[in-house]
């Protein structure tokens, strides 16, 4: 869908998500590196544990299907190829510090000015400007920063993060690519001109705190971290159970919405012997109200979860996972990397791509991110080797061709006055 | 870009509220018979349980319209066929199956309209032994990876807060409906989307499913350590439930560290020998921590350039000064709080030259059910009658 469209990717394992969706789509991405490779190259873990510029987990996971041009963008002559680069592209996507932008003459108004069309986004942990846009950062500070941190873990622990694996900036990143074909489309449809996106890993991971960080600015009581549920002013709500073989996440909340798949799960319980009728036909629209207003004694909603306790522990996780689908209850079981690569579901979808690495055969990823009934997204190849198309990419007349007429922006069109 | 929304709770609107923020024009269809969940979540204004003073309602569903139909009426089902000729996308979060019981399956609307595109988000897709499965991000996170590895070695996951997923997969959904907009545009073809929550958010968690598939380890909790860097952790600081992160990913981080807490004779420790020794590192860091005001402990470590922040709360992200530089807390109009106006958050990213418009929270209870249906659907006083008659606007 993207096809005609021309990426050029300056960021390192920060922002290469933002160009492997735009590649998923369709466009063509230049990974642009330094001598030596990107830093992901060097992010472990790495294939077989060889520590190896061409074995890191994480740069495969990000870089499939682009070409990787090696640069070095302390020499001149570097610096030109990459601009001449970039006059020639739709879109480029840098995680660079504002003195590494200030250096590669890359401030927003210099690229504008050697390319009107170019899209040119910057993906940082607080934003290109502000007080904290210096700042030292990392993921795990950046989640710290965003609000996110202070409602996750156990309460008698430190806060904790999301995974073992970095968020924060792939948040940031897969917003950037939603943010550039937003950006696109104003292009393709309105005005012809490109503009500077900027991305901020601190508001982008802030979307994963479910707005909890208006509670302050609305007068709402905070929230604090309980493990495995939520804590409603100051009451333990319950989220998560162990069961016979793992633990399984359990949506156990009130209201119209919900109420009918709790009731579904207490008739269960019911039908089973773990409860009393009474139990069973509690007002489950009204409960969370009722707890928050004293009707309904908190003691009773703790003596309800120790029977859910009993229960699930007489289940497996497929057998809580079938009752999802036979009985219209919300549960989900926790699953680890191996349970979703086993997973039938996934596999019936066609979902793992099994991508030919050279020496190593087949490797399994996970691909395409949504199917498309009329421009199915194509299957991607392995990450390029370190400066595979350097040569090829450098020979072509980039920047000098004139844009071909079917992907030339339209002349602005009046908006219309609905 | 004109967009019928169908969907609800926050996966859909979440995508929506974007596109809403740069510009498109949402129509979106809620019955107070059947309101949307997301009324009933916390936070909510002056603590009023109230299902328009609900903060995640009014974020997800800022600057949208809202008609109110009650799909279980017939005349309701021909208000969405005029939607859909006025839409140029048409997004729903139904169960999978759900549409096409109203008559209005992706294949018909395609039909009737080609250039149409009909984007369809829920937790594991449209097709599969598992596609019925109902429910909301926290399962999807649950099933896609997410819980297991978040939490302590010693105790059971506690997961992410909330429904995870249904915050990281609006990105790649307003990507995908997006491109689907511009293969439009470029051929006149429109299409359908199956998209899945879970597919989306395991690009998330990639390395970490090749870590499983070709070196045949599984990620355990690990609490805030790093695979490979230290000191990884979050710090105690003076005060009740007080905490700083601080990562050291280089060497020079950690030289400015370990000068910082007054051991610089540890400063040349490298990066596997920090790791070996990180039990003994994190106590030293803490024991430096813990004797001062988180903020204070911030602002040293800042200046020494060592990557660290203080643990937010809503009091203090909400006056952080980063966040306000970037008008990440923004005052919209809102038609019944007092005052008349919430509090929403604003864009995450800034366009240089198309800036985002949030002015208002989210609608009450069909607040533009009039001006839909006479605006935008050219209905006349006694067509609109006819549709309260038949109770098909509750």
């Amino acid at each position: 869908m993207l096809e005609d469209y021309r990426v050029i990717d300056l960021s390192d394992e920060r922002g290469h998500l933002a160009g492997q969706i735009l590649r998923q789509l369709g466009a063509e991405v230049i990974a642009v590196e330094p001598t030596g490779g990107s830093s992901a190259r060097r992010l472990g873990p790495f294939a077989g544990d060889v520590e190896d510029t061409e074995r890191s987990l994480h740069h495969w996971s990000y870089n499939r299907g682009k070409k990787s041009v090696v640069l070095d963008l302390d020499a001149p002559d570097g610096r030109a190829a990459l601009h001449r680069l970039i006059a020639g592209a739709d879109v480029l996507i840098e995680t660079c510090s504002s003195e590494e932008r200030s250096r590669l003459g890359l401030e927003p108004h210099e690229s504008a000015a050697s390319n009107p069309a170019l899209i040119h986004v910057s993906i940082t942990a607080f934003g290109s400007t502000g007080p904290k846009a210096n700042w030292a950062a990392s993921d795990l500070t950046i989640q710290a920063a965003c609000g996110n941190m202070v409602i996750t873990g156990d309460k008698d622990r430190p806060p904790l993060r999301v995974g073992t694996l970095p968020q924060a900036f792939h948040n940031a990143a897969s917003e950037a690519a939603a943010a550039v074909l937003i950006a696109l489309h104003e292009r393709q449809t309105r005005s012809g001109l490109g503009q500077h996106i900027d991305a901020s890993a601190q508001q982008s991971m802030n979307q994963c705190a479910q707005s909890m960080m208006l509670a302050e600015p609305t007068n709402a009581v905070m929230t604090t971290r309980i493990a495995g549920g939520a804590n409603l002013q100051g009451i333990d709500i319950q989220l998560m159970w162990p069961c016979k073989d793992g633990h399984v996440s359990v949506t156990l909340l009130f209201g119209l919405m919900i109420a009918p798949f709790t009731q579904n799960l207490f008739d269960w319980v019911c039908e089973e012997g773990f409860c009393d009728e009474a139990a069973r036909d509690k007002d489950w629209v009204n409960y969370a109200v009722m707890l928050l207003d004293g009707r309904e004694p908190v003691a009773e909603y703790e003596r309800l979860k120790g029977l859910l306790t009993e229960f699930f522990a007489t289940k497996t996780k497929a057998e809580l996972l079938h009752a999802s689908l036979t009985r219209r209850v919300l549960i989900a079981p926790v699953w680890n990397a191996e349970d979703v690569l086993d997973s039938e579901q996934f596999a019936s979808r066609g979902y793992w791509e099994d991508v030919e690495h050279p020496h190593l055969g087949p490797i399994r990823y996970p691909g395409a991110f949504a199917r498309f009934s009329a421009a199915p997204l194509e299957k991607l190849p392995a990450a390029p080797a370190l400066g595979a198309h350097t040569e090829a990419v450098l020979a072509a007349p980039l920047g000098t061709q004139a844009l071909p007429s079917h992907r030339a922006p339209p002349p602005p069109i009046p908006r219309s006055t609905t | 870009m004109k967009i019928l929304d169908l969907s609800w709770v926050m996966a859909g609107p979440a995508a929506s509220r974007v596109l809403a923020d740069y510009g498109a024009e949402i129509v979106r269809i809620e019955s107070e018979t059947r309101p949307d969940g997301a009324r009933t979540l916390q936070p909510f204004r002056d603590n009023v349980t109230d299902p328009h003073y609900s903060g995640l309602w009014n974020n997800m569903n800022a600057g949208k319209r809202e008609l109110s139909l009650n799909l279980a009426k017939e005349e309701a089902i021909d208000v969405l066929w005029d939607l859909v000729a006025w839409a140029d996308v048409v997004l729903e979060t139904f169960s999978p199956g759900s549409l096409a019981r109203m008559g209005l399956s992706p294949d018909a609307m395609l039909e009737r309209k080609p250039g149409i595109v009909v984007a369809s988000s829920c937790l594991m897709g449209q097709t599969g032994p598992l596609a019925k499965l109902a429910g909301f991000g926290t399962m999807a996170a649950a099933i896609s990876g997410f819980f297991y590895p978040v939490g302590w070695p010693d105790r059971a996951p506690c997961g992410p807060f909330g429904a995870y997923t249904d915050y990281t997969s609006p990105r790649w959904f307003v990507a995908a409906i997006l491109a689907a907009v511009e293969h439009q545009r470029a051929t006149g073809v429109g299409q359908h989307i199956d998209f899945s929550q879970a597919e989306s958010a395991m690009h998330l968690l990639a390395p970490a499913l090749l870590e499983r598939s070709i070196n045949g380890r599984t990620w355990e909790r690990a609490g805030n350590k790093d695979l490979v860097h230290a000191p990884h952790g979050v710090y105690p600081a003076a005060g009740d439930d007080r905490w700083i992160a601080i990562a050291c990913t280089g060497q020079a981080e950690w030289q400015a560290l370990a000068e910082v807490i007054g051991r610089s004779d540890l400063g040349g420790l490298e990066g596997a020998r920090r790791k070996q020794r990180e039990t003994e590192l994190d106590e030293l860091v803490g024991a430096w921590t813990r004797q001062r005001d988180a903020v204070d402990a911030m602002i040293t470590l800042q200046a020494s350039g060592v990557p660290s922040h203080v643990v937010q709360n809503s009091d203090e992200v909400s006056v952080d000064p980063q966040l306000l530089h970037r008008n990440h807390f923004v005052e919209v109009a809102h038609s019944t709080q007092p005052g008349g106006t919430t509090i929403v958050e604003g864009t995450r990213f800034v366009l240089s030259r198309t800036p985002a418009a949030i002015t208002t929270g989210g609608p009450t209870f069909g607040e533009h059910t009039f001006e839909t249906l006479s605006e935008i659907l050219g209905y006349d006083s006694d067509r609109i009658a006819e549709l309260a008659a038949a109770e098909a606007l509750e």
